[in-house]
């Protein structure tokens, strides 16, 4: 038996293997369309805006601010639909969330880390609402995300007025002080590297000799955070296995045991989190909850996991991908403001960046699954 | 007692009016491969249905190792080791071999709420079980896309095996085939037999249902014109019992007919 | 593949050595989109004054009425470090950080258009534009005088702070009854919810006249109460101008957008020669266009200066 396998791998080496480098392998991956863009993306506001301060430190913690902020849900939004889903509520939930937080603090006396709290229990219940759904009606998640969008929206817009009149719930910023949570959503990183490098001189400084780039924000490092956490449960668990697998062939994964329906079930809860990640670090940033927050950002994630090399059908995809789709959109849409081009102009590069790298995947793709 | 793994007897199966499976037996031996004939519309999927779990027969029942057993589900069909391989094979195209393999059933490292998943050693099983069958896969991270129409079927099967099938169904694994990797398969379908499962092919290609079937049970507008062993049935014989073997002979009568008429 | 590629990298070399921008003295962190009617001429006045005064200016906003994005653009335009800010301060709240985060960086910074309560508290040097609360007064003084005793405010931008005080200054001058309409920025939605309320009041002032103004009028002629129910803007449109001229609109308040966008850069570039700055605020209004001077008004409105 083993003596006839041996012989059979002999064979094959000398007529069918090519020395399959390093490099062929790297360039066979989801990612490599984000990477690359990412790469062509700096190299032009390089070219174009490199002295106008759009890289200094203050202006580069601005753009990754963005890109941070979006890459929190992308990164759910793509590991959703590699699984084979798609979550259009949330924008929503990220308005909701946000209200979920500043109501209680502001209008019922509650300690700001217990409202943060009672915000990320919502995501779960409206998370576990999507995913009930379409697991067991069987109706396309869009639809039922799309559903879901619009009730809570209005039921943000509606609860607020009725609890404060207004569509603002401003405030929270003299409460993140002394809380014991905030700070994990507010604070500055490596605030002493900052202020080191101010003193070498190696960074902009204020007119108080303090750098005007305090520390790296902490939308990054739960940017960052995130992305490695699903990477690693992507590649490294059996859970990840059973995304690819529910999002591949939903019937087919079922019938050899992977609990598809819980998987979902567990997807959706994970982009509501995510949003909710994401009012957290804007609210407590703004100092103000707002009923609009979060408008079409839903879309925009989309973009950076398909832009990142998820497939829209499922089965096939990357996180880190999508992160990189994240900091592409950040920087062009921030470092548009450095040009002399008008901003309208960001929508139509929006569109064409978003075309190009479905086109480029989808070769990348096309060349993984026939190579025969 | 007996040494059928699997009894199905007089098993019926009602749609509404209907009557898609009527009075239907059929006993599978270890190291038997039973071909399940039938043209288009003889009730064959819906018998591999009832089989592995998926509908519940209206009437009769399923004997498995000498005990009554009902099937509430196609994951109680596995447990109980009848496995089925439909023809979209549950595979993940875009998924690599050793991920396929290895689906839902994957084996794990560490510890704790840390465990993951123990790819290298996937990978080597996945390489291994796929080196016994005669099938050099170059690089078990690859994606199954990569590999051929007949590749894919023994891929599916091997797992089935691996996960401890003792009956294997089979649904028209060679359909899409061509002539040499549907002998590959064909081939490797004797060997499983050759060490203990029963297996059962669904086809509606006599010419590679012959050579490999030792019985052979045949379905008719949801019957079962009854189960022959292959030394009582010659090729044409068979032909002939499938629906559309009287048709053909019919038509062949009258073409002559027709080709008469003409020359007068 | 090879000509996709090629292709994207003629395209982005053109791109880049098209846009290569220069060092700004001045950049412009707006709420107002420039396809906006009423923005648009205070834009033209920031493009007048850096022509007359020979600097380089640039004018940016945010895609919608977004604070959270608004604050982002200050920051950026602080990384550019230019000689000066000129911003409207339409939430003191969400803009304060930013704000003070670019004085802190030795920038200057002058408000205009919104926030004339709160631009000194975050070390804003000067403000150019209209108190708010004071030419509400004046146009509910002026709509009591010419006989209302029941009024509708309509708010298209509730939560923007100026706006909400333009209401409040109303109601103070009016003295009557007053409901304040908070409505969306889409002008059917606008129309309908006025049309709605017709039945109840004899005066109606509207916050925007190419927006909720217009509606407001639409609203009013179509349910045939021109006349019967007395209108009055802020702001002005050319629709607005010409149904003045026709003694459909008792007034139009002209905050002079022109101005807000002009004196800014002008008072940035005199600081920048002899670094004068004044200090309060420059009152660029309000002016009333009634129907008597409607007729003039509507000739420049329509070249884009008023």
């Amino acid at each position: 038996m083993s003596a006839k396998s041996k012989s059979i791998q002999e064979k094959s080496k000398d007529e069918r293997l090519r020395k399959v480098s390093k490099l062929k392998v790297l360039l066979n991956r989801p990612e490599l369309g984000a990477l690359g863009g990412s790469i062509l993306v700096f190299i032009f506001f390089g070219i174009i805006a490199g002295d106008t301060g759009m890289f200094s430190a203050y202006g580069t913690i601005n753009f990754l601010e963005v890109s941070a902020n979006l890459g929190i849900i992308a990164v759910a939004a793509a590991l959703l639909m590699i699984g084979g889903e798609f979550d259009l509520s949330v924008g929503s939930m990220i308005g909701f969330a946000g209200i979920c937080i500043a109501i209680p603090a502001i209008y019922w006396g509650w300690p700001l880390w217990s409202s943060i709290l009672f915000a990320f229990s919502m995501a779960v219940l409206v998370g576990y609402a999507n995913g009930i759904l379409v697991v067991r009606t069987g109706l396309p998640s869009f639809i039922v995300t799309l559903a879901m969008l619009f009730i809570l929206r209005g039921a943000t817009l509606a609860l607020t007025r009725l609890i404060t009149g207004r569509t603002q719930v401003p405030g929270l910023r003299v409460l993140i002080e002394n809380d014991p949570i905030a700070w994990i959503f507010s604070a500055d990183a490596f605030k002493g590297v900052f202020t080191w490098l101010g003193s070498l001189g190696l960074i902009a400084l204020r007119q108080d000799g303090t750098p005007l780039a305090t520390g790296i924000p902490a939308s990054v490092i739960w940017w960052i955070g995130m992305t490695i956490f699903a990477t690693w449960l992507l590649m490294k668990t059996r859970y990840g296995n059973w995304i690819f697998a529910s999002g591949g062939d939903k019937l087919g994964a079922r019938n050899v045991g992977v609990p598809v329906g819980r998987v979902k079930i567990s997807l959706f809860i994970g982009t509501a989190v995510a949003a909710t990640v994401y009012a957290c670090v804007q609210v407590l940033d703004a100092g103000s909850a707002d009923t609009m927050r979060g408008f079409l950002k839903e879309l925009e994630a989309i973009v950076a996991a398909v832009v990142g090399g998820c497939l829209l059908t499922g089965g096939y995809g990357s996180a880190i991908g999508a992160a990189f789709g994240a900091l592409i959109f950040g920087t062009v849409s921030m470092g548009i403001y450095y040009t002399d081009v008008d901003t309208d102009w960001f929508k139509v590069f929006l569109g064409a960046m978003m075309l190009i790298a479905v086109i480029f995947n989808n070769y990348i793709r096309r060349r993984v699954t026939e190579n025969k | 007692m007996t040494n059928n793994l699997v009894e199905f007897n007089n098993i019926s199966k009602f749609f509404g009016s209907v009557i898609a499976l009527k009075d239907v037996t059929m006993h599978i031996k270890k190291g038997e491969i039973m071909c399940l004939l039938g043209d288009n519309g003889a009730g064959k999927s819906t018998l591999i249905k009832t089989l592995s779990g998926v509908h519940r027969p209206d009437e009769g029942e399923i004997i498995v190792d000498g005990q009554k057993t009902i099937f509430d589900s196609p994951r109680d069909a596995l447990d109980m080791g009848i496995a089925t391989v439909y023809q979209d094979l549950a595979l993940v195209s875009l998924m690599s071999v050793t991920r396929n393999f290895f689906m839902g059933r994957e084996p794990m490292k560490g510890f704790g709420p840390f465990k993951t998943f123990d790819v290298n050693k996937a990978n080597s099983i996945a390489s291994e079980r796929m080196g016994q069958i005669g099938i050099d896969v170059r690089d078990p991270s690859q994606a199954v896309g990569t590999m051929s129409g007949g590749e894919r079927q023994c891929l599916a099967i091997s797992r089935a095996i691996y996960f401890g099938a003792k009956v294997l169904i089979l649904d028209e694994p060679t359909s899409a085939l061509g002539v040499h990797q549907a002998s590959v398969v064909l081939k490797y379908i004797v060997k499983a037999a050759a060490s203990g499962l029963g297996v059962i092919l669904i086809t509606h290609n006599v010419h590679h249902a012959y050579p490999v079937g030792n019985s052979f049970t045949i379905l008719n507008r949801g019957k079962s014109m009854g189960t022959f062993d292959k030394k009582d049935l010659s090729r044409e014989k068979l032909l002939g019992m499938m629906a559309g073997g009287e048709e053909l002979d019919k038509l062949e009568v009258e073409l002559k007919e027709i080709d008469r008429l003409s020359k007068n | 593949m090879r000509k996709i590629y090629l292709t994207i990298l003629a395209f982005l070399s053109w791109a880049a050595m098209s846009v290569a921008s220069f060092a700004i003295d001045v950049i412009v962190v707006s709420h107002g989109q420039a396809n906006d009617p009423f923005w648009s001429v205070a834009k033209n006045g920031v493009d007048s004054a850096c022509k007359d005064m020979k600097i380089k200016c640039k004018y940016t906003a945010p895609g919608t009425f977004d604070m959270v994005e608004m604050a982002k653009l200050i920051d950026n335009a602080v990384s550019q470090k230019p000689k000066g800010i000129v911003i409207t301060l339409p939430d003191a709240a969400a803009l304060g950080k930013s704000v003070k985060a670019a004085i802190a960086a030795g920038i200057p910074v002058v408000s205009m258009n919104s926030g004339s309560d709160d631009f000194a508290k975050l070390g804003i040097s000067a403000h150019v534009g209209q108190t708010e609360f004071e030419a509400g007064v004046g146009g509910g003084q002026k709509m009591k005088a010419a006989g209302g005793k029941k009024a509708l405010c309509v708010n298209h931008e509730v939560g923007n702070v100026a706006l909400d005080r333009r209401c409040a200054g109303f109601k103070k001058g009016f003295g009557g009854s007053v409901e304040i309409l908070g409505t969306s920025n889409d002008p059917t939605e606008i129309q309908k919810a006025v049309a709605a309320k017709l039945g109840g009041v004899d005066t109606i002032l509207t916050l925007g006249a190419g927006l909720s103004g217009e509606a407001a009028l639409k609203a009013i002629k179509s349910a045939g109460k021109t006349g019967s129910i007395k209108l009055g803007t802020f702001d002005m449109s050319p629709d607005m101008l010409k149904a003045a001229a026709a003694g459909e609109v008792e007034f139009l308040i002209d905050q002079q957008q022109y101005l807000q966008g002009y004196l800014p850069i002008a008072i940035f570039a005199q600081y920048m020669r002899w670094g004068t700055m004044p200090a309060g605020v420059v009152m660029t209004g309000p002016g009333f266009v009634t129907p008597k001077n409607a007729s003039k008004v509507i000739k420049w409105a329509a070249q884009g200066y008023r």
